[in-house]
């Protein structure tokens, strides 16, 4: 079931672009738990703007941000109590979205509703679900325990990018871009080369990685003080929805200094939801189980994220800006180390073709 | 305003109960039909030789089971209304093949899927809105109670797939065939625990035994949410002649269809939006009238309905011959 009008013809093999349908039956991030309060807020999340507010016992609201009468945008009303009040004509909403107030008129017209989207708070994150609600199954949420978990500590961002998710998830799939893009923090050349597996477990796609015996990159080897050394480096990359990446690094060092761990572990947490398609939501939550009370390790993790992440934006934007206005077609070439993308680009357009009512194998 | 209907053309039938059909209805070029939500309805324009033009209101049942229908699909029941034409006129003409103009799906009944607990009440055909919130209740393994009351088990449509999806959290409720046996609603709604939400749909009767149970409880009315379907006919309505007083234009008001849905078959077309009565947008003034006014709206107040001088075109009609209106 598709809300936007999308023109879609199913070719049996595709794979994911810019322009293909958005996946809506999914758990997409709504924002940081910080982010939604007693004050409405409004984000468009896949081509639907919503208000979202908490209630007075604290339960988060996604209602559409458009009022069914003149489609004044909700969110530019007021609270009072759970009710929203419509800011142009007094139409009060409770937090299901029916109508419970028109003082305009002498009754309250029972078609006077607003669609209320399925929500669902998980440590920090508020997840939404915009596609069918009778399929919005909590259980499917997708794990973060490690945001809340007291032996993880993080530091988080948020961007607005004009860039497409299929083009974002590929990014973070694609490991062999670091060393070019983001020189001295996240990628080193011995990484790029070194051989990846990649698998697919139904509509996720894995990337196990390992590289032994080699100095760390930025990113890692200062935080851990272990830029001087060689280490051993595991990692799994995990495209684990349409709506997030998680990467998980281990990085071993096999002679400890005194009072120093072997392993130091960090998890990566990459949070996408579309805004539309060309432009998408981005947050992202760098977290460690080492020295958790250390503000100078966040500082720098905070730093050396945002510059990485910013350099993914402006290489995105880029490549969005020319593949939209480029006249002359160019069908992009592919090789091994593009296998995790290609893969995610099957899933991606598999799960969109199903949602537009083709069969798919 | 109401948006462009969409082209349909039958593509099921199934017999249900004696009285019951159930059509599935399917996109003519096989696009998927706009989505919709529990509770949701269309409204399905055809026309009858001997009536005109016939809009009916029909829930949206949603699929089978925990089967959805497919996105082309709409699936409706119809109950055949022996006095009324609307619904004989559909099941004795519509075939596999015959095409219809339906409107988009509207949810003026939505469920509101934060109940802690929530309780159906379906009575006869009231059951189609009910079916499809059962199947999302029983999908999402949301905490529910559901009571289906009918006067035979099997006058009951869906009376099976019903059981076997909601299990032991449904009850039928057979009240005879004099409907001797009536169902207890103030036990029922007093044994419910705090925050109940309650969704009714069903004959008249059945909604306003159901309010003043709730009321008699001291319930809030915002607990119980109903379907009524005030457009359908009763049982009396005649045909009649409208006459518009600024063009001296006179339309044939058949019995089953509004005044406004003949107005706009003729090429008449006022302002109205809701066709339920509630909106307030189409009431027109009265010049005359050769019998009395059948008030169904919730919009005018009891001073303007008793006034004779004004009514809500969408659902409200004449028991005489002739009405005149100042249009």
């Amino acid at each position: 079931m598709s809300y936007t009008d999308v023109e879609f013809t199913y070719e049996a093999g595709g794979y994911a672009d810019h322009a293909t349908p958005l996946v809506r039956n999914c758990w997409y991030v709504a924002g940081f738990s910080s982010e939604i309060s007693r004050d409405i807020i409004s984000r468009r999340i896949l081509g639907v703007d919503v208000a979202l507010y908490r209630t007075l016992g604290g339960e988060p609201v996604a209602v559409r941000n458009r009022c069914p009468h003149r489609s004044f945008p909700l969110a530019k009303g007021r609270l009072e109590g759970d009710v929203l009040v419509c800011g142009y004509h007094g139409m009060q909403f409770d937090p299901s979205g029916r109508c419970v107030n028109m003082p305009s008129m002498p009754i309250v017209p029972a078609n006077a509703n607003v669609r209320s989207f399925p929500v669902a708070e998980r440590g920090p994150i508020v997840w939404i679900w915009m596609g069918n609600p009778d399929l919005a199954d909590e259980s499917k949420i997708p794990d973060t325990h490690w945001l809340s978990d007291p032996a993880w500590k993080s530091v988080c961002g948020t961007f607005p990018m004009n860039s497409d998710y299929v083009a974002m998830h590929e990014n973070l799939l694609d490991q062999t871009h670091f060393p070019f893009l983001h020189p001295g923090t996240v990628g080193t050349l011995e990484y790029a080369r070194s051989k990846l597996k990649v698998r697919r477990e139904g509509d996720v796609v894995v990337i196990d990685r390992s590289l032994k015996d080699s100095p760390p990159p930025g990113i890692y080897g200062i935080p851990t003080n272990l830029m001087h050394k060689k280490v051993d480096r595991l990692s799994e990359a995990r495209f684990a929805s349409p709506a997030i990446h998680t990467a998980f690094a281990q990085i071993i060092d096999h002679d400890p200094a005194p009072g120093r761990p072997s392993v130091y572990r960090f998890n990566i947490t990459h949070l996408i939801t579309p805004e539309s398609n060309g432009r998408i939501h981005y947050w992202w939550f760098n977290s460690r189980n080492f020295d958790l009370d250390n503000a100078e390790t966040d500082k720098f993790l905070y730093e050396a994220s945002t510059k990485a992440y910013l350099e993914d934006v402006d290489a995105l934007e880029s490549i969005l800006n020319v593949v939209q206005t480029d006249v002359e077609p160019q069908f992009d070439l592919n090789f091994a180390p593009d296998k995790p993308g290609l893969m995610m680009r099957k899933v991606l357009y598999q799960l969109a073709a199903a949602e537009s009512g083709y069969q798919t194998p | 305003m109401a948006a462009h209907n969409l082209d349909v053309v039958v593509a099921g039938i199934r017999q249900l109960t004696p009285r019951i059909r159930e059509y599935l209805l399917r996109s003519t070029d096989g696009t998927p039909l706009p989505p919709y939500e529990p509770g949701a309805h269309i409204e399905l324009h055809t026309h009858s030789a001997t009536s005109g033009p016939i809009v009916r209101h029909y829930s949206l049942i949603g699929g089978l089971g925990n089967w959805d229908d497919t996105p082309d699909t709409y699936r409706i029941a119809v109950q055949r209304e022996d006095r009324q034409r609307g619904s004989a006129h559909i099941h004795d003409t519509f075939t596999v093949g015959t095409r219809l103009s339906v409107s988009r799906p509207k949810n003026h009944f939505p469920l509101d899927r934060r109940d802690t607990k929530s309780l159906l009440i379906a009575g006869g055909i009231g059951i189609t809105p009910i079916l499809s919130m059962l199947r999302s209740l029983v999908r999402r393994n949301r905490n529910f109670e559901m009571v289906y009351a009918g006067r035979s088990a099997e006058d009951m449509a869906y009376r099976q797939d019903i059981q076997r999806l909601g299990g032991t959290h449904v009850r039928l409720h057979i009240s005879g065939p004099d409907n001797a046996k009536v169902l207890d609603l103030r036990t029922l709604l007093a044994a419910q625990p705090e925050g109940t939400q309650v969704y009714v749909c069903g004959p008249a009767p059945m909604i306003e035994a159901v309010l003043a149970a709730a009321a008699e409880l001291g319930w809030d009315p915002l607990r119980i949410r109903h379907e009524l379907f005030t457009s359908g006919p009763g049982a009396d309505d005649v045909a009649f002649d409208v006459e518009l007083r600024s063009s001296g234009r006179r339309v044939r008001v058949g019995r089953g269809v509004s005044i406004l849905d003949a107005l706009t078959a003729a090429g008449v077309h006022v302002l109205s939006d809701c066709r339920r009565g509630e909106c307030g947008l189409c009431p027109l003034d009265v010049v005359e009238t050769d019998g009395e006014i059948v008030h169904r709206d919730r919009y005018l107040d009891d001073e303007e309905r008793a006034s004779g001088k004004t009514l809500c075109i969408c659902v409200s009609r004449t028991t005489g011959t002739r009405l005149v209106l100042d249009a």
